[in-house]
Protein backbone atom coordinates (compact mmCIF):
# COMPACT_ATOMS: atom_id res chain seq x y z
CA UNK A 1 0.00 0.00 0.00
CA UNK A 2 1.35 3.53 -0.72
CA UNK A 3 -0.13 7.38 -0.34
CA UNK A 4 1.55 10.51 -1.23
CA UNK A 5 4.19 10.24 1.23
CA UNK A 6 5.50 6.89 0.38
CA UNK A 7 8.95 6.99 -1.08
CA UNK A 8 9.10 6.22 -4.71
CA UNK A 9 11.49 7.24 -7.65
CA UNK A 10 9.59 10.27 -8.69
CA UNK A 11 9.11 10.19 -13.03
CA UNK A 12 9.32 13.96 -14.36
CA UNK A 13 5.66 13.63 -15.21
CA UNK A 14 4.92 13.50 -11.35
CA UNK A 15 7.49 15.99 -10.47
CA UNK A 16 4.84 18.56 -12.61
CA UNK A 17 2.33 17.27 -10.87
CA UNK A 18 4.21 17.45 -7.50
CA UNK A 19 5.14 21.09 -8.21
CA UNK A 20 1.94 22.00 -9.43
CA UNK A 21 -0.02 20.70 -6.32
CA UNK A 22 2.92 22.36 -4.03
CA UNK A 23 1.89 25.87 -5.48
CA UNK A 24 -1.22 25.14 -4.85
CA UNK A 25 -0.89 24.36 -1.10
CA UNK A 26 1.21 27.41 -0.83
CA UNK A 27 -1.50 29.72 -2.63
CA UNK A 28 -4.17 28.06 -0.27
CA UNK A 29 -2.03 28.69 2.95
CA UNK A 30 -0.91 32.23 2.01
CA UNK A 31 -4.86 33.56 1.54
CA UNK A 32 -5.63 32.52 4.85
CA UNK A 33 -2.80 34.33 6.37
CA UNK A 34 -4.32 37.44 4.31
CA UNK A 35 -6.87 38.14 7.55
CA UNK A 36 -4.53 38.36 9.83
CA UNK A 37 -2.92 41.91 11.38
CA UNK A 38 0.73 42.08 10.27
CA UNK A 39 2.02 44.82 10.61
CA UNK A 40 5.06 43.95 12.29
CA UNK A 41 8.47 43.30 10.34
CA UNK A 42 9.11 39.50 9.77
CA UNK A 43 12.97 39.95 10.14
CA UNK A 44 14.60 39.19 13.03
CA UNK A 45 18.27 40.31 14.18
CA UNK A 46 19.94 37.66 16.77
CA UNK A 47 22.80 39.19 18.46
CA UNK A 48 26.04 40.05 15.91
CA UNK A 49 25.36 37.67 13.33
CA UNK A 50 29.06 36.70 12.94
CA UNK A 51 29.71 33.31 13.68
CA UNK A 52 32.84 32.84 16.15
CA UNK A 53 34.35 29.69 14.70
CA UNK A 54 38.01 31.20 13.74
CA UNK A 55 39.68 29.42 15.97
CA UNK A 56 38.15 25.91 14.42
CA UNK A 57 38.80 27.23 10.67
CA UNK A 58 41.87 25.22 10.80
CA UNK A 59 40.01 21.99 11.44
CA UNK A 60 37.77 22.38 8.07
CA UNK A 61 40.89 21.06 5.82
CA UNK A 62 40.45 20.65 1.86
CA UNK A 63 40.52 16.92 2.67
CA UNK A 64 36.78 17.37 4.58
CA UNK A 65 35.56 19.75 2.25
CA UNK A 66 36.20 16.93 -0.69
CA UNK A 67 36.47 14.24 1.32
CA UNK A 68 32.65 12.92 -0.04
CA UNK A 69 33.39 14.40 -3.80
CA UNK A 70 32.83 12.21 -6.85
CA UNK A 71 35.24 14.05 -8.88
CA UNK A 72 38.19 15.56 -7.73
CA UNK A 73 41.97 16.86 -7.93
CA UNK A 74 44.53 18.23 -5.26
CA UNK A 75 42.79 21.99 -5.45
CA UNK A 76 39.61 21.33 -6.56
CA UNK A 77 36.18 19.60 -7.35
CA UNK A 78 35.49 18.66 -11.28
CA UNK A 79 32.07 19.89 -12.30
CA UNK A 80 30.55 18.23 -15.39
CA UNK A 81 31.10 20.28 -18.65
CA UNK A 82 28.03 22.61 -19.65
CA UNK A 83 25.42 22.02 -16.57
CA UNK A 84 27.42 24.06 -14.14
CA UNK B 1 29.83 -5.56 32.81
CA UNK B 2 27.35 -3.12 33.38
CA UNK B 3 27.43 -1.58 30.05
CA UNK B 4 28.57 -4.64 27.95
CA UNK B 5 26.05 -6.39 29.21
CA UNK B 6 23.68 -3.65 28.22
CA UNK B 7 24.95 -3.55 24.83
CA UNK B 8 24.48 -7.24 24.23
CA UNK B 9 20.71 -7.14 25.61
CA UNK B 10 19.98 -4.33 23.19
CA UNK B 11 22.41 -6.06 19.92
CA UNK B 12 20.29 -9.54 20.71
CA UNK B 13 16.75 -7.18 20.39
CA UNK B 14 18.21 -5.39 17.29
CA UNK B 15 19.16 -8.80 15.60
CA UNK B 16 15.73 -10.45 16.16
CA UNK B 17 13.16 -7.41 15.37
CA UNK B 18 14.85 -4.55 13.32
CA UNK B 19 14.26 -6.48 10.16
CA UNK B 20 10.71 -5.76 11.08
CA UNK B 21 10.30 -2.89 12.61
CA UNK B 22 13.06 -0.81 10.44
CA UNK B 23 14.22 1.74 13.03
CA UNK B 24 17.73 1.07 12.65
CA UNK B 25 19.32 1.57 9.24
CA UNK B 26 23.41 1.89 10.27
CA UNK B 27 24.65 -0.14 13.26
CA UNK B 28 28.29 0.18 14.18
CA UNK B 29 30.59 -2.62 13.73
CA UNK B 30 29.87 -4.99 17.11
CA UNK B 31 33.52 -5.63 17.57
CA UNK B 32 34.05 -2.01 17.98
CA UNK B 33 31.01 -1.46 20.19
CA UNK B 34 32.29 -4.10 22.55
CA UNK B 35 35.68 -2.97 22.91
CA UNK B 36 34.29 0.89 23.74
CA UNK B 37 31.61 -0.51 25.87
CA UNK B 38 34.56 -3.19 28.02
CA UNK B 39 36.55 0.51 28.37
CA UNK B 40 33.71 2.22 29.63
CA UNK B 41 32.56 -0.89 32.09
CA UNK B 42 36.49 0.10 33.02
CA UNK B 43 35.73 3.43 33.85
CA UNK B 44 32.92 2.94 35.74
CA UNK B 45 34.91 0.63 37.79
CA UNK B 46 37.80 3.33 38.44
CA UNK B 47 35.13 5.88 39.04
CA UNK B 48 36.05 8.25 36.17
CA UNK B 49 33.09 7.61 34.02
CA UNK B 50 31.24 10.22 32.19
CA UNK B 51 27.33 11.23 33.43
CA UNK B 52 26.34 8.89 30.19
CA UNK B 53 28.06 5.73 31.01
CA UNK B 54 26.33 2.71 30.66
CA UNK B 55 23.52 4.38 28.43
CA UNK B 56 23.28 2.81 24.83
CA UNK B 57 22.29 5.63 22.77
CA UNK B 58 20.74 5.80 18.79
CA UNK B 59 21.24 8.83 16.52
CA UNK B 60 18.98 10.10 14.12
CA UNK B 61 20.17 9.64 10.59
CA UNK B 62 20.75 13.55 9.89
CA UNK B 63 22.83 14.64 12.85
CA UNK B 64 26.36 13.82 11.84
CA UNK B 65 29.02 11.00 12.86
CA UNK B 66 32.53 11.06 11.94
CA UNK B 67 33.04 7.95 9.78
CA UNK B 68 29.57 7.00 9.84
CA UNK B 69 26.43 7.28 7.00
CA UNK B 70 25.13 10.33 8.06
CA UNK B 71 21.96 9.47 4.94
CA UNK B 72 18.96 11.37 5.94
CA UNK B 73 17.59 8.26 4.62
CA UNK B 74 17.86 9.47 1.91
CA UNK B 75 19.38 8.08 -1.77
CA UNK B 76 20.64 11.37 -1.97
CA UNK B 77 23.44 11.07 0.78
CA UNK B 78 23.38 7.53 1.10
CA UNK B 79 27.38 6.92 0.49
CA UNK B 80 27.97 9.99 2.11
CA UNK B 81 30.24 9.50 5.10
CA UNK B 82 30.45 12.42 8.01
CA UNK B 83 34.58 13.62 7.77
CA UNK B 84 33.56 14.91 11.83
CA UNK B 85 31.08 14.82 14.27
CA UNK B 86 28.25 17.27 15.21
CA UNK B 87 28.54 19.27 18.93
CA UNK B 88 26.12 16.88 20.40
CA UNK B 89 27.73 13.89 19.34
CA UNK B 90 30.99 15.29 20.85
CA UNK B 91 29.43 15.83 23.82
CA UNK B 92 28.01 12.27 24.19
CA UNK B 93 31.28 10.84 23.85
CA UNK B 94 32.90 12.98 25.99
CA UNK B 95 30.28 11.47 28.75
CA UNK B 96 30.70 7.78 27.38
CA UNK B 97 27.61 7.45 26.23
CA UNK B 98 27.96 4.49 23.80
CA UNK B 99 26.25 5.42 20.33
CA UNK B 100 25.20 2.58 18.63
CA UNK B 101 24.26 3.60 15.36
CA UNK B 102 22.28 5.29 13.10
CA UNK B 103 18.21 5.84 13.10
CA UNK B 104 15.70 5.38 10.10
CA UNK B 105 13.68 9.20 9.92
CA UNK B 106 11.52 10.69 7.16
CA UNK B 107 13.64 11.62 3.96
CA UNK B 108 15.88 14.60 5.04
CA UNK B 109 13.24 14.92 8.20
CA UNK B 110 10.34 15.78 5.18
CA UNK B 111 7.20 13.76 7.00
CA UNK B 112 5.41 13.24 10.05
CA UNK B 113 4.89 9.73 9.75
CA UNK B 114 8.11 7.58 8.60
CA UNK B 115 6.82 6.64 5.57
CA UNK B 116 8.83 8.84 3.41
CA UNK B 117 12.51 7.55 4.08
CA UNK B 118 14.35 6.24 0.85
CA UNK B 119 15.14 2.84 2.79
CA UNK B 120 11.36 1.57 3.82
CA UNK B 121 9.04 3.27 6.36
CA UNK B 122 9.52 1.91 10.19
CA UNK B 123 6.84 0.39 11.81
CA UNK B 124 5.38 1.04 15.15
CA UNK B 125 6.93 -1.23 17.96
CA UNK B 126 3.15 -0.40 19.82
CA UNK B 127 1.49 -2.32 16.89
CA UNK B 128 3.27 -3.19 13.91
CA UNK B 129 0.76 -2.06 10.94
CA UNK B 130 0.73 1.38 12.01
CA UNK B 131 2.92 4.13 11.56
CA UNK B 132 5.44 5.52 14.53
CA UNK B 133 5.11 9.21 13.19
CA UNK B 134 7.96 10.96 12.44
CA UNK B 135 10.12 12.96 11.26
CA UNK B 136 12.02 10.94 13.88
CA UNK B 137 10.68 7.68 12.96
CA UNK B 138 13.57 5.59 13.45
CA UNK B 139 14.33 7.04 17.00
CA UNK B 140 11.02 6.92 18.80
CA UNK B 141 10.59 3.36 17.61
CA UNK B 142 14.59 2.28 18.58
CA UNK B 143 13.08 3.38 21.89
CA UNK B 144 9.43 1.92 21.84
CA UNK B 145 11.61 -1.16 21.00
CA UNK B 146 14.04 -1.53 23.82
CA UNK B 147 16.91 -1.13 20.74
CA UNK B 148 18.47 1.55 23.27
CA UNK B 149 18.00 3.97 26.13
CA UNK B 150 17.88 6.92 24.67
CA UNK B 151 17.98 8.49 20.91
CA UNK B 152 18.46 11.40 19.51
CA UNK B 153 15.63 13.24 17.07
CA UNK B 154 15.59 16.71 15.37
CA UNK B 155 12.18 18.37 15.91
CA UNK B 156 11.33 21.26 13.62
CA UNK B 157 7.51 21.14 13.53
CA UNK B 158 7.10 18.38 16.07
CA UNK B 159 9.79 15.64 14.27
CA UNK B 160 10.29 14.32 18.21
CA UNK B 161 7.04 14.84 20.33
CA UNK B 162 4.79 13.69 17.38
CA UNK B 163 6.28 9.76 17.11
CA UNK B 164 6.99 10.29 21.03
CA UNK B 165 3.26 10.79 21.73
CA UNK B 166 2.99 7.57 18.93
CA UNK B 167 5.25 4.86 20.17
CA UNK B 168 4.49 5.92 23.87
CA UNK B 169 7.63 7.45 25.14
CA UNK B 170 9.31 10.68 26.66
CA UNK B 171 10.42 13.44 23.65
CA UNK B 172 11.61 16.70 24.54
CA UNK B 173 11.67 19.82 21.68
CA UNK B 174 14.26 22.12 23.74
CA UNK B 175 13.90 26.23 23.08
CA UNK B 176 15.10 26.87 19.91
CA UNK B 177 18.58 28.21 20.06
CA UNK B 178 19.71 26.13 23.25
CA UNK B 179 21.31 22.89 21.85
CA UNK B 180 23.61 23.53 19.14
CA UNK B 181 22.90 21.98 15.42
CA UNK B 182 26.34 22.59 14.49
CA UNK B 183 26.60 18.70 12.17
CA UNK B 184 22.57 19.01 11.88
CA UNK B 185 21.70 18.31 8.36
CA UNK B 186 19.16 20.89 8.74
CA UNK B 187 15.46 20.99 7.28
CA UNK B 188 14.58 24.62 8.20
CA UNK B 189 17.11 26.45 9.89
CA UNK B 190 15.05 29.13 11.71
CA UNK B 191 12.97 26.11 13.08
CA UNK B 192 15.03 22.70 13.47
CA UNK B 193 15.62 21.67 17.02
CA UNK B 194 17.60 18.54 18.40
CA UNK B 195 16.21 17.50 21.00
CA UNK B 196 16.04 13.81 23.10
CA UNK B 197 13.75 10.84 23.35
CA UNK B 198 13.71 8.72 25.94
CA UNK B 199 11.37 5.57 27.94
CA UNK B 200 11.45 7.77 31.03
CA UNK B 201 11.76 11.35 31.89
CA UNK B 202 15.11 10.97 34.06
CA UNK B 203 16.71 9.77 30.68
CA UNK B 204 15.56 12.54 28.67
CA UNK B 205 16.39 15.03 31.19
CA UNK B 206 19.85 13.62 31.47
CA UNK B 207 20.70 13.30 27.84
CA UNK B 208 19.62 17.19 27.68
CA UNK B 209 21.56 18.30 30.44
CA UNK B 210 24.31 17.36 28.14
CA UNK B 211 23.63 18.54 24.97
CA UNK B 212 22.71 22.08 25.95
CA UNK B 213 24.33 25.23 25.71
CA UNK B 214 25.87 27.59 23.89
CA UNK B 215 28.25 26.65 21.07
CA UNK B 216 30.15 29.46 18.93
CA UNK B 217 29.72 27.24 15.90
CA UNK B 218 25.96 27.42 15.40
CA UNK B 219 24.82 31.04 15.11
CA UNK B 220 21.69 30.90 17.19
CA UNK B 221 23.08 29.36 20.02
CA UNK B 222 21.74 30.80 23.17
CA UNK B 223 23.70 30.25 27.07
CA UNK B 224 20.98 28.68 28.65
CA UNK B 225 20.30 27.80 31.96
CA UNK B 226 22.13 24.60 33.51
CA UNK B 227 19.83 21.96 34.16
CA UNK B 228 19.47 20.85 37.98
CA UNK B 229 18.78 16.44 37.67
CA UNK B 230 18.22 17.02 41.19
CA UNK B 231 15.37 19.59 40.62
CA UNK B 232 13.21 17.74 38.23
CA UNK B 233 12.02 15.12 40.69
CA UNK B 234 10.85 17.46 43.06
CA UNK B 235 7.19 18.66 42.30
CA UNK B 236 6.52 22.31 41.71
CA UNK B 237 4.30 23.65 43.90
CA UNK B 238 2.11 26.88 42.88
CA UNK B 239 1.74 26.18 39.27
CA UNK B 240 -0.60 27.79 37.10
CA UNK B 241 -1.85 25.64 34.31
CA UNK B 242 -3.51 26.39 31.12
CA UNK B 243 -5.28 23.72 29.13
CA UNK B 244 -5.27 24.84 25.18
CA UNK B 245 -9.00 25.37 23.99
CA UNK B 246 -8.55 23.75 20.39
CA UNK B 247 -11.08 21.70 19.06
CA UNK B 248 -10.19 18.44 17.65
CA UNK B 249 -11.91 15.87 15.91
CA UNK B 250 -10.90 12.73 18.41
CA UNK B 251 -13.30 14.09 21.51
CA UNK B 252 -11.46 10.81 23.06
CA UNK B 253 -8.20 12.16 22.40
CA UNK B 254 -8.72 15.87 24.21
CA UNK B 255 -10.77 13.80 27.05
CA UNK B 256 -8.13 11.43 28.23
CA UNK B 257 -5.74 14.80 27.75
CA UNK B 258 -7.72 17.14 30.01
CA UNK B 259 -8.96 14.30 32.69
CA UNK B 260 -5.05 13.49 33.27
CA UNK B 261 -4.61 17.30 33.25
CA UNK B 262 -7.21 17.79 36.41
CA UNK B 263 -6.18 14.59 37.90
CA UNK B 264 -2.40 15.22 38.45
CA UNK B 265 -3.30 19.46 38.79
CA UNK B 266 -6.14 18.54 41.49
CA UNK B 267 -3.18 15.96 43.20
CA UNK B 268 -0.93 18.69 43.44
CA UNK B 269 -2.77 21.95 44.03
CA UNK B 270 -2.05 23.07 40.84
CA UNK B 271 -4.78 25.84 39.41
CA UNK B 272 -6.03 25.26 36.08
CA UNK B 273 -7.74 27.76 33.36
CA UNK B 274 -8.74 26.83 29.73
CA UNK B 275 -6.71 29.20 27.62
CA UNK B 276 -7.26 30.21 24.00
CA UNK B 277 -4.37 31.54 21.61
CA UNK B 278 -5.94 33.30 18.73
CA UNK B 279 -4.08 32.53 15.71
CA UNK B 280 -3.05 29.22 16.88
CA UNK B 281 -5.68 27.71 13.68
CA UNK B 282 -3.17 28.94 11.51
CA UNK B 283 -0.31 27.94 12.69
CA UNK B 284 0.19 24.99 9.69
CA UNK B 285 -0.18 27.49 7.16
CA UNK B 286 2.16 29.69 8.34
CA UNK B 287 5.06 26.94 9.20
CA UNK B 288 4.73 25.56 5.74
CA UNK B 289 6.10 28.36 3.57
CA UNK B 290 8.58 28.84 5.95
CA UNK B 291 9.76 25.36 5.40
CA UNK B 292 9.36 25.16 1.83
CA UNK B 293 11.33 28.33 1.11
CA UNK B 294 14.05 27.21 3.63
CA UNK B 295 14.67 23.11 2.77
CA UNK B 296 15.14 24.81 -0.95
CA UNK B 297 17.53 27.20 -0.05
CA UNK B 298 19.32 24.82 2.44
CA UNK B 299 18.93 21.86 -0.42
CA UNK B 300 20.67 23.83 -3.02
CA UNK B 301 24.48 22.10 -1.83
CA UNK B 302 22.84 18.81 -2.89
CA UNK B 303 24.20 18.92 -6.66
CA UNK B 304 25.78 15.94 -6.83
CA UNK B 305 29.37 17.66 -6.82
CA UNK B 306 30.47 18.19 -3.43
CA UNK B 307 28.58 15.39 -1.83
CA UNK B 308 25.93 12.45 -3.08
CA UNK B 309 23.49 12.90 -6.07
CA UNK B 310 21.61 15.83 -6.80
CA UNK B 311 18.42 16.08 -4.61
CA UNK B 312 15.76 16.60 -7.67
CA UNK B 313 16.67 13.68 -9.64
CA UNK B 314 17.31 11.19 -6.26
CA UNK B 315 14.65 12.59 -3.66
CA UNK B 316 11.37 10.82 -2.79
CA UNK B 317 7.73 12.87 -3.23
CA UNK B 318 7.55 14.49 -0.51
CA UNK B 319 11.22 16.28 -0.65
CA UNK B 320 10.00 17.06 -3.97
CA UNK B 321 6.92 18.73 -2.87
CA UNK B 322 9.08 21.45 -0.69
CA UNK B 323 11.73 21.97 -2.67
CA UNK B 324 9.83 22.28 -6.37
CA UNK B 325 7.25 23.97 -4.02
CA UNK B 326 9.64 26.46 -2.19
CA UNK B 327 10.95 27.37 -6.25
CA UNK B 328 7.69 28.18 -6.98
CA UNK B 329 7.25 30.47 -4.49
CA UNK B 330 10.87 32.09 -4.54
CA UNK B 331 10.36 33.39 -7.50
CA UNK B 332 11.24 36.48 -8.43
CA UNK B 333 8.34 37.77 -9.29
CA UNK B 334 6.39 36.76 -6.26
CA UNK B 335 9.06 39.57 -4.14
CA UNK B 336 9.30 37.23 -1.58
CA UNK B 337 5.64 37.57 -0.70
CA UNK B 338 4.95 33.83 0.94
CA UNK B 339 7.70 33.76 2.84
CA UNK B 340 7.48 37.31 4.05
CA UNK B 341 3.56 36.76 5.18
CA UNK B 342 4.58 33.79 7.01
CA UNK B 343 7.60 35.15 8.89
CA UNK B 344 5.33 37.89 10.32
CA UNK B 345 2.84 35.56 11.04
CA UNK B 346 5.29 33.57 13.24
CA UNK B 347 5.81 36.88 14.99
CA UNK B 348 2.58 37.47 15.90
CA UNK B 349 2.20 33.66 17.48
CA UNK B 350 5.29 33.89 19.32
CA UNK B 351 3.77 37.45 20.68
CA UNK B 352 0.66 35.80 21.79
CA UNK B 353 2.59 32.81 23.07
CA UNK B 354 4.47 35.52 25.14
CA UNK B 355 1.67 37.08 25.89
CA UNK B 356 0.28 33.53 27.72
CA UNK B 357 3.53 32.77 29.49
CA UNK B 358 2.99 36.37 31.65
CA UNK B 359 0.36 34.79 33.53
CA UNK B 360 0.82 30.55 32.67
CA UNK B 361 3.76 28.36 33.99
CA UNK B 362 2.97 25.99 31.30
CA UNK B 363 0.21 25.60 28.31
CA UNK B 364 -1.07 21.55 28.35
CA UNK B 365 -2.95 20.23 24.78
CA UNK B 366 -2.42 16.85 22.95
CA UNK B 367 0.87 16.43 21.12
CA UNK B 368 -1.19 15.00 18.25
CA UNK B 369 -4.93 15.90 17.08
CA UNK B 370 -5.35 11.82 16.24
CA UNK B 371 -4.23 8.28 16.47
CA UNK B 372 -1.60 6.98 13.87
CA UNK B 373 -2.90 5.86 10.91
CA UNK B 374 -1.89 2.50 9.14
CA UNK B 375 1.21 2.26 7.02
CA UNK B 376 0.35 3.00 3.59
CA UNK B 377 -3.15 4.21 4.54
CA UNK B 378 -4.56 6.91 1.67
CA UNK B 379 -4.37 10.42 2.96
CA UNK B 380 -4.30 13.50 1.82
CA UNK B 381 -1.18 15.72 2.02
CA UNK B 382 -3.11 18.44 3.73
CA UNK B 383 -4.71 16.30 6.22
CA UNK B 384 -0.93 14.88 7.11
CA UNK B 385 0.42 18.13 7.86
CA UNK B 386 -2.76 19.20 9.92
CA UNK B 387 -1.10 16.53 12.11
CA UNK B 388 1.14 18.68 12.85
CA UNK B 389 -1.18 21.86 13.93
CA UNK B 390 -0.53 21.45 18.02
CA UNK B 391 3.20 20.55 18.10
CA UNK B 392 4.16 23.32 15.81
CA UNK B 393 3.13 26.58 17.60
CA UNK B 394 6.08 25.26 19.75
CA UNK B 395 8.75 25.47 17.24
CA UNK B 396 7.14 29.08 15.61
CA UNK B 397 7.10 30.49 19.02
CA UNK B 398 10.73 28.92 19.75
CA UNK B 399 9.70 27.97 23.27
CA UNK B 400 10.73 24.16 24.96
CA UNK B 401 7.79 21.23 24.73
CA UNK B 402 7.47 17.87 25.70
CA UNK B 403 5.90 14.70 24.77
CA UNK B 404 4.71 12.08 28.05
CA UNK B 405 2.56 9.56 27.47
CA UNK B 406 -0.30 8.95 29.31
CA UNK B 407 -3.12 6.80 28.60
CA UNK B 408 -4.38 4.69 25.34
CA UNK B 409 -6.82 4.57 23.25
CA UNK B 410 -7.66 1.46 21.34
CA UNK B 411 -4.65 0.08 22.73
CA UNK B 412 -2.55 2.78 21.26
CA UNK B 413 -0.73 5.24 23.12
CA UNK B 414 -1.32 8.68 23.33
CA UNK B 415 0.87 11.18 24.40
CA UNK B 416 0.37 14.73 26.36
CA UNK B 417 2.35 17.42 25.33
CA UNK B 418 3.38 20.49 27.77
CA UNK B 419 4.60 23.58 26.61
CA UNK B 420 6.98 26.47 28.91
CA UNK B 421 8.79 29.56 28.15
CA UNK B 422 12.11 30.06 26.86
CA UNK B 423 14.72 28.32 28.35
CA UNK B 424 12.55 26.81 30.73
CA UNK B 425 13.13 23.25 30.30
CA UNK B 426 14.02 22.43 33.90
CA UNK B 427 10.23 23.63 34.78
CA UNK B 428 8.98 21.65 31.76
CA UNK B 429 10.89 18.45 32.95
CA UNK B 430 9.33 18.46 36.83
CA UNK B 431 5.74 19.03 35.33
CA UNK B 432 6.77 15.91 32.80
CA UNK B 433 8.24 14.08 35.69
CA UNK B 434 4.67 14.82 37.30
CA UNK B 435 2.38 13.29 34.76
CA UNK B 436 4.98 10.12 34.24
Amino acid sequence: MTNDFTWHKVSEEEKEEIKKKAKKIMDDFSSKLEGLNLEKEGSIIRGNGIREDEKNFDKISREIMFSNAKQKNADFIIAEKKRW
Amino acid sequence: MVTLNHLKECLEKIKKENKEINAIIELRNEKDLIKEAEEIDKKIKEKKAGLLAGKIICIKANICIEGMHTSCASKVLENYISPYDATVIKKIKKEDGLIIGYCNQDEFACGGSGETSAFGPTKNPVNKTLIPGGSSSGSAAAVAAGFCDIALGSDTGGSIRNPASFCGIVGIKPTYGSVSRYGLIDLSMSLDQIGPLAKNVSDAALMLSIINGKDSLDSISEESKKINLEKINQTPKKLKVGILDFEIKDKRISELIENKTKEISKKNNWEIEKIKIENLDLAVETYYPLVYVEIFSGTRKFDGRKYGEEIENSAGPEVLRRILGGSEITKSEYGGRYYNKALKAKELIKEEFKEVFKKFDCIICPAVPRLPWKIGEKISVEEGYAADVLTIPANLAEICAGVVPVGKIEEIPVGIQIMCNKFEEEKLLSICKSFE
